[in-house]
C-alpha cells in the first residue's frame, strides 16, 4: 500500500481547535503507533482517517475510507450476540471459518459462545479487536486496543498484528508495545502537532 | 405465599365490605349493591356449565385478539414510518395522539354508524393499541445506541444485519412493554365496545343483559372472566415473546 498523507488538515469539535493546519506522512506497511497524551487528538486523527470526520479543509491521500478495518475507543459489542456471532457477523459467508483464527490471535479461544456480559473487561477488548481483524480491510485503524489487556498478552498479541497483511496504525499508552512497532509518532496537542 | 396475599388480602376486604353493606340494609337486596365472593364464584360456576359460555368467551376472546393484532401491526409500521421520515413524523404524530386523547365513546359509536356491529370491537381494541405501540416503538427508535449503530455503518452491516442484530434486539424492552399495556387496553375498549353495539356473542352484551336485569352476580362474574382473560393473555404473550427471543441473549 502507498503511504498515507495528511495534508494541512484543519478540524474542530464546536469551537475547539483539534487540528489546525496539520501536515503527516504516515507509512503503509508496518505496524504504527500514534503516541500522545489523552485529548491530544490522535481519535479524531484516526476518525478522519476511517471517513468518520471531514477535515474543514486540506486533503487526505493514500487510504479509502470504505477499505479501512477501524477498532473504536469503545467496545461497542452487541449484548444479545456470542462471541463467535461478533466475528461471523462481520464475516463474508464464505469465510467464516476463519473466525476461529481471528479469535486465537486475541487468545479468546474457549469463549465462543460466550456473551459479553459474561466476559471481563480486557476480554471484551480483545473481542472488539477480533471483530475488527476479522473485518479486515487496506487499512486497520486501532484506538487504544489494549486498554486493559494485560502487558505479556498485549505483547503477543501485538507481534500477531506485525504478521497481518495490511499496515496497522495504532494509538496506544503503553509502553511496553513500543518496541513491537515499526514505527513511533510522537504527538501533542491540541492542536495536533507532531513532537 | 407471597403471590398468595396480595389476592387473599383483597379478597378478605371484598367480603368484609360486603358484609357491612349487607348489615345496612340487613338483607334486603346485598346482592344487587355488593355480593359476596362466593355468591359471585357460585354465579361463575353456573355460567361456565353451559356451552353458551364458552362460545360467547371464545368469540370475545377473537375479536381482542385479531384487534390486539390489528394495533400492534400498524403501530409498528407507523412508527418505523415517522422514524424514517420526518414529513411522516409530522403529518402522522398529531394524528395518533389525537386517536390517544379522543374518549373512547366517542370511537365506539362513530364506528359503529360506519360498519357493522361485530367489527366494531375489533377496530376499537386496533385502535387503542395503535397509539401505546407507536409511542413505545418510536421511542426505541429514538433511543437505539448511536454507537451501535455508527459501528453497524461502518462494518459494513446490510440493512437486513442492522434491523436484525441492532434495531430489533433494541426495541425488544419496548415492545415488551406495549404489548403488555396494551393488552389491557384491548381488553377495556373491546368489551366497553362490546356493550354499546351488542355484537352476536359477546362478553359485553352479557354485561349489558346482566346489568338490564340487575343480575349483579352475574355482572361481577363477567367481569372475572375478562380480568383472568387479560392477566392469562398478558402471562402468555410474555411467555411467547420470551421463547421468541431464544437463546440470543445472556
Amino acid at each position: 500500500m502507498t503511504d498515507i498523507h495528511l495534508d494541512h488538515i484543519s478540524f474542530e469539535y464546536g469551537r475547539r481547535e483539534i487540528l489546525s493546519d496539520f501536515t503527516l506522512t504516515l507509512p503503509g506497511v508496518g505496524v504504527t503507533i500514534l503516541r500522545g497524551p489523552s485529548g491530544c487528538g490522535k481519535t479524531t486523527l484516526l476518525r478522519l482517517l476511517a471517513g468518520l470526520e471531514q477535515p474543514r479543509s486540506g486533503r487526505i491521500t493514500g487510504v479509502c475510507p470504505r477499505e479501512t478495518a477501524f477498532l473504536f475507543q469503545e467496545n461497542r459489542l452487541l449484548p444479545w450476540r456470542t462471541a463467535e456471532q461478533h466475528l461471523t457477523d462481520v464475516l463474508p459467508r464464505d469465510r467464516r471459518e476463519e473466525a476461529e483464527r481471528w479469535l486465537a490471535l486475541t487468545e479468546l479461544t474457549g469463549e465462543e459462545r460466550s456473551y459479553p456480559a459474561a466476559l471481563s473487561g480486557g476480554m471484551c477488548r480483545r473481542l472488539a479487536l477480533a471483530r475488527c481483524l476479522a473485518l479486515g480491510g487496506r487499512l486497520y485503524l486501532l484506538d487504544e486496543p489494549f486498554a486493559g489487556v494485560d502487558p505479556q498478552r498485549a505483547s503477543r498479541i501485538m507481534t500477531g498484528l506485525r504478521a497481518l497483511p495490511a499496515p496497522v496504525l495504532l494509538t496506544s499508552h503503553e509502553d511496553h508495545i513500543l518496541s513491537l512497532a515499526h514505527r513511533v509518532i510522537d504527538l501533542d496537542g491540541p492542536p495536533l502537532r507532531v513532537l | 405465599m407471597s403471590l398468595l396475599l396480595p389476592p387473599a388480602f383483597w379478597l378478605g376486604a371484598w367480603q368484609l365490605c360486603a358484609f357491612l353493606v349487607d348489615r345496612h340494609v340487613q338483607g334486603r337486596g346485598n346482592e344487587l349493591l355488593l355480593p359476596y365472593p362466593a355468591t359471585v364464584l357460585a354465579a361463575l360456576v353456573r355460567l361456565g356449565g353451559t356451552a353458551p359460555f364458552w362460545g360467547t368467551v371464545l368469540a370475545s376472546l377473537g375479536r381482542i385478539v385479531a384487534g390486539m393484532a390489528l394495533g400492534t401491526v400498524l403501530g409498528a409500521l407507523l412508527a418505523a414510518l415517522t422514524y424514517l421520515s420526518p414529513w411522516a413524523h409530522r403529518i402522522l404524530a398529531p394524528a395518533i395522539r389525537v386517536i390517544r386523547a379522543t374518549p373512547v365513546a366517542s370511537f365506539i359509536l362513530l364506528v359503529l354508524l360506519w360498519t357493522g356491529r361485530d367489527r366494531v370491537p375489533v377496530i376499537i381494541a386496533a385502535l387503542m393499541v395503535l397509539p401505546v405501540v407507536w409511542e413505545n416503538l418510536s421511542r426505541g427508535l429514538r433511543e437505539t445506541d448511536p454507537q451501535l449503530l455508527e459501528m453497524g455503518r461502518l462494518y459494513r452491516f446490510t440493512r437486513w444485519q442492522m434491523v436484525r442484530l441492532i434495531y430489533l434486539p433494541s426495541l425488544w424492552p419496548y415492545f415488551l412493554s406495549a404489548v403488555t399495556t396494551a393488552m389491557g387496553l384491548a381488553w377495556k375498549s373491546g368489551v366497553a365496545a362490546e356493550v354499546l353495539c351488542l355484537p352476536g356473542r359477546a362478553i359485553g352484551a352479557q354485561v349489558y343483559h346482566a346489568k338490564l336485569y340487575l343480575e349483579i352476580p352475574d355482572l361481577f362474574a363477567w367481569t372475572a372472566v375478562v380480568v383472568i382473560l387479560s392477566l392469562l393473555l398478558e402471562g402468555l404473550l410474555r411467555a411467547l415473546l420470551r421463547a421468541g427471543k431464544g437463546g440470543s441473549a445472556p
